[in-house]
């Protein structure tokens, strides 16, 4: 390991970096600054067939197969605003942008990205790459809806285009959408085009002490939790005001958006949004949870592992056509637990397409569903 | 055995079309260009079509999958002499109103599972205008827009699922109604994907509720540049729209002249804008939209009173490509898109080209999104207008690609945008897209020849070729 850590930090000498706090310690660590230089490191990893784990922000290195990295490629440098056009409600970001920093420079023009609201250090390329989503996709849709345009750099060192700069675009096939979610499988996800909504005037959230079956006409946002239920308004003043009256219960100016559930292990449940309200009364008292109904999902915390009780809970929510999903845990649960449970159909297709763009598997190899 | 005799084992006499007087109208979509069909065949399951798709292969004969045949990118006209597979018997539509879901034929009109899913207060937010006439199977095809996908996005956004009939004859559910379906999100690359990929037999889609309130505004104005700013400046503002059309005198007068849906026809533009959702919101924002039209010298601006005249702006805007007949017997309608930023300056050029060429271009099209459809009506007995039309097109494409847009915004490359791929895409772009497309349909059974211009696939698997290597 030695040799072929020297013999790598000589090839891609102008790329090296400093170790990230978190990631494996034995790693090459490299930062490039340019697609270009992301491509020729992509390029000679996969020459030697060297297995790459792309680290952005580190937030989301919870999800999916564990990845034992020759290389740890950090987005860190690429972390230019590229183009952002006010008017077009377009923006064009590199992969190493955060999230926190982009959304605070939209809101400078009360514009937003929809991207996840407490998403800490994430970065833009790894919500993307995990397509991950925030509250308000219960109006906005997920992360994907956003995805407008994507530079990849591919497992063997190409720089692909897919897509454009425009908001409404059916020019070949749509590899922006494929990205959201790929976790890598496609290569580096070095550049996004992403589509922008404005910021409303008017913003609110109000407390609710109990689920309803109904919260209005299409609220920004819903999260139940155990012992509250919190609706996120938005518009102009009148309808937020309108609003508030006739959902009752106390209110604050703001959003005001919940932590991420507490615990040592989280989990995703994903269902059918007509079947989360059962799936949710049917997890241990002990958990916690932040349901939102609309969309199906709930981001779950709890402290103690039990294999038996978690595997069940995932049968029970696969035979119903869902998921449930580890997405941060101590090393020892993935090694008992598969993260994503039973793979989707589909999977020779899905190697086949993956083949396509990474053909020595490198980057983030098994971090998908079935150890893809 | 024959192939018609194979698919008549399979489908009945009745549901495989082989007399050329049957099979003729097949060979075209609602474009101008016609292709050779061999036989047609109207499968109602997808296990009919995984049948179809086995004997096709057999036989090497390539696909075409076909809805109701709307298209103008001539994505439904065979290249070379193929099997059509009709989706219009698959018409099943199975609602989960808790969840706000339903599952769909390829079949079902657009029009009508928004009618059949009405009395639950749901709708299918893509509404093009052909969807009284176009198929969900379609709409999925071609990732299909409309005038209200301004606010709600485009087909792609509210597909949840595609079952999937593959090359290999497999059945794949793709996608489902929980959130974030684990894997690569191979529905969305299905989506938009013009047939190429496989045969989507249905399609498990997004219902959004109907909004509350409406209001429908009307803005004339002497000049189509005001009427582009007001578009750029009502997005400026801070307000997205439902939907946010435009179009101009020539296409005004001839939608007056058809349906008399009380446009101004003295106006050099008119835009209609509508904004939906709380009763709260919709009359503070129809005001706004009201300002900055007037401070774009805005003519006259005005606000349906009631659902028919709102239903009579609507007709009018969603009949104009059939008011066209009126002006000329033959028309050729572009799809193109542009930030919307830059719509006044690709306008002026769009008039600037259509002077040139010496031909009629009207123009009616989604503003809100930068998504141009410039008409041009010509009468094509005359000697020469044919070119005439082809050139102008070839430079309007060419205007849109150099102020920063694309070749198409919702009617797809199919066959007529397929050979100027290399304007927005390089060959390595290109390349990556052909991969792709032969990770599903290896020996290119379905759609061959559209979407990617011949020579796509043009590196060897592994690495790029280097510059100035002939293969």
């Amino acid at each position: 390991m030695t040799s072929v850590r020297s013999a790598l930090q000589q090839r891609l000498a102008g790329h090296l970096s400093d170790p990230i706090e978190g990631a494996p310690e034995d790693a090459v660590f490299v930062a490039p600054a340019t697609l270009e230089g992301a491509a020729e490191v992509l390029a000679t990893a996969s020459r030697y067939a060297l297995p790459v784990l792309v680290w952005g922000g580190g937030t989301h290195q919870g999800i999916g197969g564990r990845v034992d990295p020759v290389l740890v490629l950090s987005t860190a440098r690429l972390n230019a605003i590229v183009d952002w056009q006010p008017d077009d409600l377009t923006v064009v970001v590199e992969a190493g942008v955060g999230v926190a920093d982009l959304e605070a420079r939209l809101g400078e023009r009360r514009q937003t990205a929809v991207l996840p609201e407490t998403s800490g250090d994430a970065t833009v390329g790894g919500v993307v790459a995990a397509g991950v989503s925030g509250f308000r996709r219960l109006r906005y849709g997920p992360t994907r809806d956003r995805m407008l345009e994507v530079d990849l750099i591919t497992g063997d060192g190409r720089v692909v285009r897919g897509g454009g700069r425009v908001v409404k675009n059916v020019t070949g096939y749509d590899l922006p959408r494929l990205a959201a979610g790929s976790f890598g499988s496609l290569g580096l996800i070095g550049r996004v085009c992403l589509k922008l909504w404005p910021l409303p005037e008017a913003r609110r959230t109000v407390t609710l002490t109990e689920r309803r079956p109904e919260y209005g006409y299409r609220p920004l946002a819903v999260v139940e939790e155990r012992e509250q239920v919190q609706v996120y308004l938005a518009g102009t003043l009148a309808e937020v005001e309108a609003r508030t009256a006739e959902l009752g219960g106390t209110y604050q100016e703001g959003w005001q958006w919940p932590d991420p559930p507490s615990g040592s292990i989280t989990l995703s449940l994903r269902v059918a949004p007509r079947l989360l309200r059962d799936a949710l009364d049917e997890l241990p008292k002990s958990w916690t949870y932040q349901a939102l109904p609309g969309v199906g999902e709930a981001r779950v915390g709890l402290d103690k592992f039990e294999l038996r009780t978690v595997s069940e809970i995932r049968h029970r929510v696969e035979k119903q056509g869902g998921a449930l999903v580890l997405t941060s845990a101590p090393a020892a649960v993935y090694a008992t637990f598969d993260p994503w449970g039973t793979p989707p159909p589909g999977m020779d297709l899905q190697r086949r397409v993956v083949a396509r763009f990474d053909p020595d598997r490198i980057v983030n190899p098994g971090r998908l569903p079935g150890g893809l | 055995m024959t192939l018609v005799r194979e698919l008549q084992n399979v489908l009945g006499a009745g549901r495989v079309l082989a007399d050329p007087l049957r099979t003729h109208v097949y060979g075209k979509d609602a474009g101008i260009r016609r292709g050779e069909v061999v036989a047609v065949a109207l499968p109602a399951t997808a296990g009919e079509v995984v049948e179809v798709v086995k004997i096709a292969a057999r036989h090497s004969i390539p696909i075409v999958p076909r809805g109701a045949g709307t298209g103008l990118a001539g994505g439904t006209v065979p290249v070379s002499p193929s099997l059509i597979v009709s989706t219009t018997r698959m018409t099943g539509i199975e609602a989960d109103v808790a969840s706000r879901t339903a599952w769909v034929g390829a079949g079902v009109f657009n029009l009508d599972l928004s009618h059949h899913t009405s009395p639950y207060g749901l709708h299918f937010a893509p509404d093009p205008s052909s969807q009284a006439a176009c198929t969900i199977g379609g709409n999925v095809a071609n990732n299909s827009g409309g005038p209200h996908c301004l606010a709600e996005g485009t087909t792609v956004n509210h597909v949840l699922a595609v079952e999937l009939v593959t090359a290999a004859g497999e059945i794949l559910v793709l996608g489902g109604d929980a959130p974030d379906p684990i894997g690569l999100d191979l529905r969305g690359i299905v989506v938009g994907s013009e047939g190429t990929l496989g045969i989507v037999t249905r399609a498990l889609v997004k219902l959004t509720p109907n909004p509350p309130a409406v209001r429908t505004l009307l803005a004339a104005y002497d000049s189509v540049e005001d009427a582009a700013a007001t578009v750029s400046g009502i997005i400026g503002a801070g307000v997205v729209p439902a939907a946010l059309e435009m179009m101009d005198q020539m296409m005004t007068t001839a939608v007056e002249r058809f349906v008399g849906a009380g446009f101004p026809t003295d106006a050099a533009a008119v835009l209609l804008a509508e904004v939906t959702g709380h009763p709260a919101a919709v009359d503070a924002e129809a005001e706004l939209v009201r300002q900055v039209a007037e401070s774009n010298r805005a003519t006259h601006v005005r606000v349906a009173v009631d659902e028919a005249e709102r239903a009579l702006l609507w007709k009018g805007r969603k009949a104009a490509f059939g008011a066209v007949a009126q002006t000329a017997p033959d028309y050729y309608l572009h799809d193109t898109v542009v930030p919307r930023t830059k719509l006044v300056e690709v306008m002026a050029k769009v008039y600037e080209i259509a002077a040139r060429y010496d031909l009629v271009m009207m123009n009616v099209f989604h503003a809100g999104d930068g998504n141009l459809h410039p008409l041009m009506a010509f009468d094509a007995s005359q000697e020469g207008v044919l070119e005439r039309v082809q050139a102008a097109a070839d430079e309007l494409v060419t205007v849109c690609v150099e102020a920063g847009g694309s070749l198409s915004g919702e009617h797809g490359i199919g066959l007529e945008k397929r050979d100027l791929m290399p304007l927005v895409f390089t060959e390595v772009d290109l390349d990556a897209q052909a991969r792709l497309a032969e990770a599903f349909d290896p020996d290119r059974l379905f759609n061959p020849d559209k979407v990617l211009p011949a020579g796509s696939r043009c590196f060897d698997i592994g690495r790029p070729v280097p510059e100035g290597t002939w293969i």
